[in-house]
């Protein structure tokens, strides 16, 4: 087993991360850019280095610097997370020349299949189905929206290098096609220092559901169920859950063996997501193959029971997957939605800055991954995800419940996050019916806000008592010799709550 | 003590009087001189619980740059202004308007990645006129109404503050 792990990130996956080392007995070593100083990756870390600016493309996203930590630290291994350099192959070919093992899929492995283009071909070979549109990248704007004209639109853009939604554009009409090339490609080579981009028919309506794999290093690939993540804003992911609730068991098969398939064919190692569009009449077609980890993967972990960061650790370190994995079938169901520093109110702008408190939900059936903290300044220069929050049920109205009561716990003040658009989705009809596809948070987006429920009698009231109480102790905190308002506990009341502690069973 | 308050909510914004009373650890209450069956108590730096007629209140409280309050009670917010004699503060500005001509303000910390109107352009109401990026997404700055680009204020690749004036479109 590795003795001491670089994480290459930032963020919440990168305490994700830091935690799982941890509890397998790893060293941690973190990276951070000058405005990450006090983020939460850097002080859970056993050992961190200051690798450059704020610009992802001069820290991040620099592979000679993080070599450069990797060595002076000692490192064995090297852990990418999601993002940044994730997907590039330069920094799994940067390792093996350093010779630190990277925790993910060989190089080979993400050509073959990371990028879209090879990830069709090698679909194509496999015989997974696949959406009709171009398998190479288009350098010339004006031959790609000639092609787009005979395909009819709309069509999609997608940057070669892509995820999260970045550097991606649907053209919905000729008029639109040369500013959409435009911002794809500048996004595409702002976040991956890669501006290609190939294009592809648009389905109208599909849902977006995707089957995590596994593969060792010893020939096993297994599939451990798939992720339904069709609720997307602007082709973010928003809301994902497990299991889907239109997958059978039989169709659960179906698409776990097509994506077993694909993973064999492209020699794939480590943990990887095959992601489909499936259509109203259950039909799938290969989208893409992320060679990582995903955000999404804690709802896989809460249904399977698996750790997937240690499955990738010890699959990294040469152990065989057992044959039981195999069999997997999902327990109880699993949803998770994506806190961002943005506000939904003012059209999903990002929303930066000092988060003054921040009161984080617990109790049953409710996990948190996060990477803030009350005091923090979220910096403007990195994607705003703030955490993740992930409810786990015994069916799937147990959980939307048990993420209701988690989001009305959940309070971070100081800048604005979308946590009242998770209100108003697991409250529509149509999502509790599981009647979901990709353009549906979009349409209803687009729909006039239901009126908010009316606070219950006394809110208001409460509300100005409160804002008193805390103008009045913020005042007296700040005069010499004024009063605080809560004054020392009661010794009579200590002695009486002692004596009670006593007389317990 | 006794604070004049003015609390903006859902439906509208109302002014009120409130009176605190220190009782011990709790403080009692009275509204618009009137005395409430109630007490509250600050539990953390930023959270106060009321309780009223039996029934329990958490409200998170935070002040944002301009000095109101912002209240939060679940998933219901309010905004709250002080009207404290003791204190001063300065009006607040509203963006300039001069006639039908309209500043545009950034609405996030960001940096101008693309002009996309030139001086003397004509442009119609929710056409973009700029990009901004922040947080790895670009965002299409658009103008609020149909005119001609009168200034345009910021160079591409500089970096804005929220708030900051991009362009006035008359």
């Amino acid at each position: 087993m590795f003795k001491k792990i670089l994480i290459a990130n930032r963020g919440e996956i990168a305490v994700r991360i830091l935690r799982a080392c941890r509890e397998l007995g790893i060293q941690t070593v973190s990276v951070y850019s000058e405005v990450d100083r006090a983020s939460l990756h850097v002080r859970l870390a056993d050992e961190a280095y200051l690798i450059g600016p704020a610009s992802s493309r001069e820290s991040y996203l620099r592979i000679d610097k993080l070599m450069d930590v990797a060595k002076k630290s000692g490192c064995d291994a090297l852990h990418p997370g999601y993002g940044f350099l994730a997907e590039n192959p330069a920094l799994p070919r940067a390792c093996v020349d350093a010779g630190i093992t990277f925790i993910g899929p060989s190089a080979e492995a993400m050509e073959a299949m990371g990028s879209k283009t090879a990830g069709k071909q090698l679909a194509r070979r496999a015989e997974v189905p696949t959406v009709p549109g171009t398998s190479d990248p288009i350098e010339n704007p004006s031959e790609a929206q000639a092609l787009a004209q005979s395909m009819g639109y709309p069509v999609l853009l997608k940057a070669i290098a892509g995820g999260g939604g970045k550097g991606m554009r649907v053209v919905p009409n000729d008029a639109a096609f040369a500013s959409a090339w435009r911002d794809a490609a500048s996004e595409a080579l702002n976040a991956f220092g890669d501006q290609r981009v190939f294009l592809e028919k648009y389905l109208v309506g599909p849902r977006h559901i995707e089957i995590q794999i596994l593969a060792d290093a010893h020939g096993r690939c297994v599939s451990l169920g798939e992720r339904e993540c069709s609720v997307q804003r602007r082709h973010q992911k928003v809301v994902e859950e497990a299991p889907s609730p239109v997958v059978t068991p039989e169709l659960r098969r179906k698409m776990g063996d097509a994506a077993v398939r694909l993973g064999r064919a492209g020699g794939y190692t480590n943990a990887g997501t095959v992601e489909f569009l499936v259509d109203a009449d259950l039909n799938f077609y290969f989208l893409e193959v992320n060679t990582r980890l995903q955000v999404e993967h804690p709802v896989t972990e809460q249904v399977t029971g698996l750790d997937l960061v240690k499955l990738q650790i010890a699959i990294a370190a040469d152990h065989r997957l057992p044959f039981a994995w195999e069999t997997i079938t999902p327990r109880g169901h699993a949803m998770e939605v994506r806190l961002y520093a943005e506000d939904p109110d003012n059209n999903f702008f990002p929303s930066p800055g000092k988060i003054i408190s921040c009161h984080v939900p617990t109790g049953p059936g409710i996990r948190l991954d996060e990477g803030v903290y009350e005091g923090w300044t979220v910096p403007m220069d990195y994607d705003p995800l703030l955490s993740k929050l992930i409810a786990w049920g015994n069916s799937r109205e147990e959980t939307i419940a048990r993420l209701r009561r988690a989001l009305d716990e959940y309070t971070i003040m100081g800048i604005r996050t979308n946590v009242g658009l998770f209100r108003r989705i697991l409250a529509e009809p149509e999502f509790l019916r599981g009647a979901i596809h990709t353009k549906w948070l979009d349409e209803m987006l687009a729909r006039p806000h239901p009126p908010a429920a009316s606070p219950r009698p006394g809110t208001e009231e409460a509300a100005l008592i409160a804002a008193a109480l805390w103008h009045s102790a913020q005042s007296n905190a700040s005069t010499p010799g004024g009063t605080a308002p809560q004054e020392a506990p009661s010794r009579w009341k200590m002695e009486g709550r002692r004596r009670q502690m006593d007389h317990m069973p | 003590m006794k604070l004049e308050i003015q609390l903006t909510g859902a439906d509208g914004k109302r002014k009120h009087i409130v009176e605190l009373e220190q009782k011990g650890e709790l403080w009692g209450v009275s509204l618009d001189g009137q005395a409430l069956d109630a007490d509250a108590m600050q539990i953390a730096p930023n959270a106060v619980s009321v309780m009223l007629g039996g029934q329990s209140f958490e409200i998170h409280v935070s002040r944002s740059a301009d000095g109101t309050l912002n209240l939060q009670c679940g998933p219901h917010e309010f905004s709250a202004e002080i009207i404290d004699p003791r204190a001063w503060r300065g009006r607040k500005h509203g963006p300039v308007e001069v006639e039908g001509r309209q500043e545009i303000l950034a609405p996030m910390p960001g940096k101008v990645v693309r002009l996309l109107v030139a001086v003397g352009a004509t442009v119609e109401a929710g056409q973009g006129v700029l990009v901004v990026e922040a947080m790895k997404m670009q965002n299409e700055i658009r103008s609020p109404k149909s005119g001609k680009v009168e200034r345009l204020l910021v160079k591409e690749g500089q970096s804005v503050n929220a708030g900051q004036a991009l362009c006035v479109v008359a």
